[in-house]
């Protein structure tokens, strides 16, 4: 009898409703009104995603207050890295003492952002930026480099397909 | 008037039960499994070639991409057999650490199986609620390392920068609020008489067929072989860590869910101690800019997830990177016990067997 009745009435499963029910009962109640956020989604595309300071982006160049890349050409960062994007050539350049790179090539579409390139560097010229949305249609954009249309020392040679730059 | 015929069919490579590109030969007969062959191959990348031709520091980055779901702990794998083959000590901050990020991917990873695991049975509702919180794990790799998914997080000899400000705090109040997540997803399915329908009994896999066939993980101690790489052979800093190794008798996939869940509990209880017991000290050992390893060759098993990783790395004279590599991937062995679970059940048997498996087909195909 007993067993026929919790056959008939599903108990078992209203328990794994009533939690569903306590979350909707909250989140409607509270909704636009709450201090506490109750969501949980967020609205990323309309609203840019938070990211924390240690996040591992793109590739940059950082300058020196001359407006020249720090990079000195020792190549630790091309050494380092495990599938090879990063190519460097060095060359010489008036009133200073260093070299500077003539061409410094970096193919994001081998990438895999580990950011060994940064701990090899010795001279902080180089940093992993903010970017995440570098989607392209061509795989040229990809090819990032010092001189010509995409240039690394920019923030945003690619990504120009994100939401929020449209917006 | 009736022909009676086996029929064979191919499930997969492109199904969406068989969690990536694993196909299955089967045999059936009416709706009942004959004969079961997975076919896998499909995701192979060739990592263990790959590595021979990198340094060891660079080898790490290919371990984040053998199982995808616990980089970390492929990661503390890795690391800790490149210190063994070098003979490196890593500082005791490091381990501890260490041992809080491999338990917290061990909770992302157990999450994404739940919430797969659940869906593919029929459950749609947990899938949502495990996200929830593997997203705030997720949150802490990025806060701490800056990658979410392909970590990176451990570099030879030690970890390669302190805890973030504020990682404290975030791990705190993860710890504050998961145990009742678990209570609300246990809620959910323990009781509920679909998925004790769909699970009890199926998939029995007893523990001399486990033990013969090299199963390990959460699989095994489903069958009641309480073997733990963790307390069998301690690693990092689980050798100060108070946590017990749950199995159950019935070897079925309820049994490894309930085994899983009780993983998740301490879990928490091994992060706790971890960020309670923090010590002081420095995170890097003193070691040399360039490894070279001498002639040498060492194995060293570590628990993932999903069972016993281990890497078999074999060192030459001077050498930069290993001359010899080869993981022993969980989920390659525990995917041979998929034949014996699943003949002679249901064809839909099958999708809670690959499910109570875990598979990862990037740690199977390497």
């Amino acid at each position: 009898m007993k067993k026929l009745l919790r056959t008939l009435i599903p108990f078992d499963i209203a328990k794994g409703l009533s939690i569903t029910g306590t979350y909707f009962v909250k989140v409607f109640l509270t909704a636009n009104r709450a201090k506490v956020k109750q969501h949980v989604v967020s609205e990323y595309p309309e609203v840019p995603a938070p990211l924390e300071p240690r996040f591992r982006g793109r590739v940059q160049l950082t300058l020196d207050e001359v407006g020249d890349p720090k990079c000195v050409c020792c190549n630790a960062c091309a050494k380092a890295c495990p599938t090879g994007v990063i190519t460097i050539e060095g060359g010489k350049k008036e009133g200073r003492k260093t070299r500077i790179p003539t061409r410094w090539d970096y193919e994001m579409e081998r990438c895999v952002f580990c950011g060994y390139c940064v701990e090899a560097c010795s001279f902080d010229a180089i940093k992993l930026n903010d970017q995440f949305e570098l989607a392209a249609y061509d795989r040229e954009d990809f090819s990032l480099g010092l001189h010509g249309a995409h240039n690394v020392l920019e923030p945003s040679p690619v990504g120009k397909f994100s939401y929020s730059d449209e917006a | 008037m009736f022909k009676h015929q086996e029929m064979e069919i191919n499930m997969g490579p492109q199904h969406p039960s068989t969690h990536g590109v694993m196909r299955l030969k089967l045999k059936l007969d009416g709706e009942v499994v004959t004969e079961c062959r997975p076919i896998i191959g499909y995701l192979h990348r060739g990592v263990e070639k790959i590595c021979e031709n990198k340094t060891f520091a660079q080898g790490q980055i290919w371990s984040d991409r053998l199982d995808y779901c616990s980089a970390v702990a492929n990661n503390l794998g890795w690391a800790e057999a490149c210190e063994k083959l070098m003979g490196i000590t890593v500082p005791r901050k490091a381990q501890y650490v260490r041992t809080l990020l491999a338990e917290f991917n061990r909770l992302a990873s157990h999450l994404i199986w739940l919430a797969t695991h659940a869906l593919d049975i029929g459950a749609m509702t947990v899938f949502l609620y495990a996200f929830r919180e593997r997203e705030d794990i997720l949150d802490i790799n990025e806060s701490y390392c800056g990658s979410r998914l392909t970590t990176t997080a451990f570099r030879i000899g030690g970890i390669p920068q302190e805890l973030p400000e504020g990682f404290e705090q975030k791990v705190r109040t993860f710890l504050a609020k998961f145990p009742a997540c678990i209570d609300e997803y246990e809620n959910m399915l323990n009781e509920n008489r679909i998925w004790k329908k769909r699970t009890i009994g199926v998939g029995k896999l007893s523990a001399e067929d486990a033990i013969a066939l090299g199963v390990t993980g959460p699989v095994l101690r489903a069958a009641g072989v309480a073997y733990d790489i963790r307390k069998a052979f301690p690693y990092a800093a689980y050798s100060e860590m108070q946590f017990d190794v749950p199995t159950k008798p019935e070897a079925d996939t309820y049994a490894r869910y309930l085994v899983r869940m009780e993983e998740m509990r301490q879990s928490v209880r091994i992060i706790q101690q971890c960020i309670d017991g923090l010590p002081e000290g420095p995170i890097m050992a003193k070691i040399p800019k360039l490894l070279k390893t001498e002639v040498n060759e060492i194995y060293h098993p570590t628990e993932a997830p999903k069972g016993e990783i281990g890497y078999y790395l074999v060192g030459e004279k001077g050498g930069a990177g290993p001359y010899r590599f080869h993981v022993r991937a969980p989920g390659l062995l525990n995917l041979q016990s998929l034949p014996k679970m699943v003949e002679g059940s249901l064809i839909a048997d099958v999708i809670a067997a690959i499910g109570t498996l875990d598979v990862v087909l990037g740690e199977i195909d390497r």
